[in-house]
């Protein structure tokens, strides 16, 4: 497709058609249906929303951030990581990769795009957010830099992917390592954003802004595995064996980083007993969506099965990385919900009733609704593309 | 002249009564409902003893509102730059900036913000700047409604203001200084 001196390669048999012509497998048709479910929630959720505001959720004064934050987190993160492992073959010259580097731009593309799909229904006034970011920046501001980052960074991003499309390696070279980072950036101010909660110990610090590079190359890895087990439907050929070994050797290594550095977070937190973070990191550790969401699940399932099959079961890692993916987002939902855990103050609101020790939060059906249609966005976005462009490597 | 506005509390006098939140809330419009308040009063101790026999004594009632930050974290946070603070030293919100990132919410280490659902800005105490400040009067609604008359306000700068005096006599503290947020809110010992 030609747009001015715009080419888009799209593929020849590009059509309505060849959306809807996909093979009619029992799993197909379940990926079809539930996302399908999703995007009906969506428009059911953002219904909900656009009638009773936040009413809609059940974020309080307290509790000001919410699930649609962690979800938002969840797809840039996820965003990021792509880009980090699209990175590795066009910008970093590791041929082996060179085969997903097409298809993970792609898919940081459509992450990135259903991250700003559910913060849009989140922040109450966006189209305010467009105009003041401009006119009257806040550059103390993490969000700030954190937003308009990605918005440069989705840029490069796009014009990247172009590039490859049209086989041009070396101005995709240029523009993905400016995107990448142009993204690191961003998403390390993203880390900030907690970082900079002087109020809340259990979050300021260095170790949120490093650790979401960490997560995010993690995320980014087990998504690929998740792509690429769509793409080839579980039969590799030797190349994709060799990309997928690779990946999961990085991928163990990475994990056994991120046990350290959880491992030295909570025990610098609870160690000396200091009061708001000591007792802030326990509450955390004795929780389910911690230590089975985030630990388990998001951690040593995944590392425990490489280390066992010694990188040799690359069908089983497609698997392990969709129970991985489970436990990323219990990460974020995690970095939202326990950096709010501690009341500020005694917030006695209600006469003849004590303080609350711990701030409740519980999503509700109408954030759950609009978090699930962003996934069925992405998924859909992702489907799309797969149809309209050649994401495999040309030769 | 532009004054440099700040709060004192003779804290222990509080009776608890809440007359200062009544008062708040009809002299700047707020809305009703628990959550919407910008100022509340807050327990130090909880009520001891078994049943019949039920000692409140050792409860003190701290009075809570924005604390008005010279280096204020919620200032910093907003991304739009809707934060600033006024030629009287009060921080304030250009509404019309306001985008309810809740960034400033997040940020705020004393839980001073809440969303006005009304103006969909979020909302703290301005020590009634746009209604008594606005009108040329130098008191607060809360100041001069509270029967233990515990609020002293006014000019920092002014050394023969009320608050001034106070705070050369009498030892006082301010909340989280560890925190570096420098707040103009003084709590009397």
């Amino acid at each position: 497709m030609k747009i001015g001196p715009i080419n888009i390669p799209l593929k020849e048999d590009f059509s309505l058609k060849s959306i809807l012509g996909f093979e009619k497998t029992p799993m197909n048709m379940l990926v079809a249906v539930l996302t399908l479910a999703f995007l009906a929630m969506f428009v059911v959720g953002v219904a909900t929303y656009l009638m009773h505001g936040h009413h809609a959720y059940n974020v309080t004064r307290e509790h000001p951030w919410g699930l649609l934050i962690a979800v938002y987190i969840f797809f840039v993160v996820s965003s990021t990581g792509f880009c980090i492992v699209g990175s590795l073959g066009d910008v970093f010259g590791f041929k082996d990769y060179m085969m997903i580097s097409k298809r993970a731009i792609f898919g940081s593309i459509v992450t990135i795009l259903a991250g700003f799909a559910v913060i849009a229904f989140e922040i109450g006034h966006p189209v305010t957010m467009l105009i003041y970011n401009v006119l009257s920046p806040g550059l103390t501001s993490a969000i700030w830099w954190m937003g308009t980052l990605y918005g440069i960074y989705l840029t490069f991003m796009i014009v990247e992917f172009y590039f490859l499309l049209n086989n041009n390696m070396q101005k995709a070279r240029i523009f993905g390592l400016i995107g990448l980072l142009v993204g690191l950036a961003a998403h390390s101010n993203l880390g900030g954003v907690f970082g900079f909660l002087n109020a809340r110990t259990i979050s300021n610090g260095v170790f949120y802004p490093t650790y979401f590079i960490l997560t995010a190359f993690i995320t980014g890895i087990y998504l690929s595995f998740i792509i690429m087990g769509f793409r080839y439907k579980m039969n590799f050929d030797e190349k994709t064996k060799a990309l997928l070994v690779g990946l999961a050797k990085i991928q163990t290594l990475l994990i056994a980083i991120l046990m350290f550095f959880e491992t030295w977070k909570m025990l610098t937190a609870v160690y000396g007993g200091m009061p708001n973070r000591a007792e802030v990191a326990e509450h955390i550790m004795h929780s389910g969506a911690f230590m089975y969401g985030e630990v388990l699940m998001g951690m040593l399932i995944p590392f425990t099965v490489m280390l066992l099959t010694k990188w040799r079961s690359v069908t089983t890692y497609v698997w392990t990385s969709v129970i991985g993916m489970v436990g990323i987002f219990f990460m974020r939902y995690d970095l939202v919900h326990d950096t709010q855990l501690k009341p500020l103050q005694m917030m006695k609101t209600h006469e003849y009733q004590l303080p609350p020790s711990w701030v409740e939060y519980f999503p509700s059906a109408t954030e759950i609704m609009i978090s699930l249609g962003g996934l069925g966005l992405c998924v859909l976005l992702y489907y799309v593309g797969t149809r309209a462009f050649n994401l495999d490597e040309e030769h | 002249m532009m004054a440099n506005y700040a709060m004192a509390f003779d804290y222990k006098l509080c009776i608890n009564c809440h007359a200062c939140e009544v008062a708040c809330k009809e002299e700047n419009g707020i809305d009703l409902g628990a959550k919407n308040h910008r100022l509340w009063i807050d327990e130090d101790g909880e009520t001891e003893g078994d049943f019949w026999n039920l000692a409140r004594d050792k409860i003190t009632f701290i009075q809570m509102q924005c604390q008005e930050c010279q280096d204020a974290p919620c200032l910093k946070a907003c991304p739009n730059g809707a934060i600033y603070i006024d030629d009287n030293g009060i921080v304030r919100l250009y509404k019309e900036k306001c985008d309810l990132t809740l960034a400033c919410m997040k940020a705020c280490p004393y839980d001073a913000r809440y969303i006005d659902e009304k103006n969909a800005i979020t909302d703290k105490c301005i020590f009634c700047a746009d209604t008594r400040l606005a009108r040329g009067e130098t008191t607060t609604a809360c100041q001069i409604t509270c029967p233990a008359k515990l609020r002293y306000f006014g000019d920092l700068d002014d050394e023969e203001s009320e608050i001034s005096k106070i705070l050369r006599e009498r030892k006082h503290f301010t909340l989280k200084p560890e925190l570096g947020t420098k707040p103009k809110l003084f709590y009397l010992e």
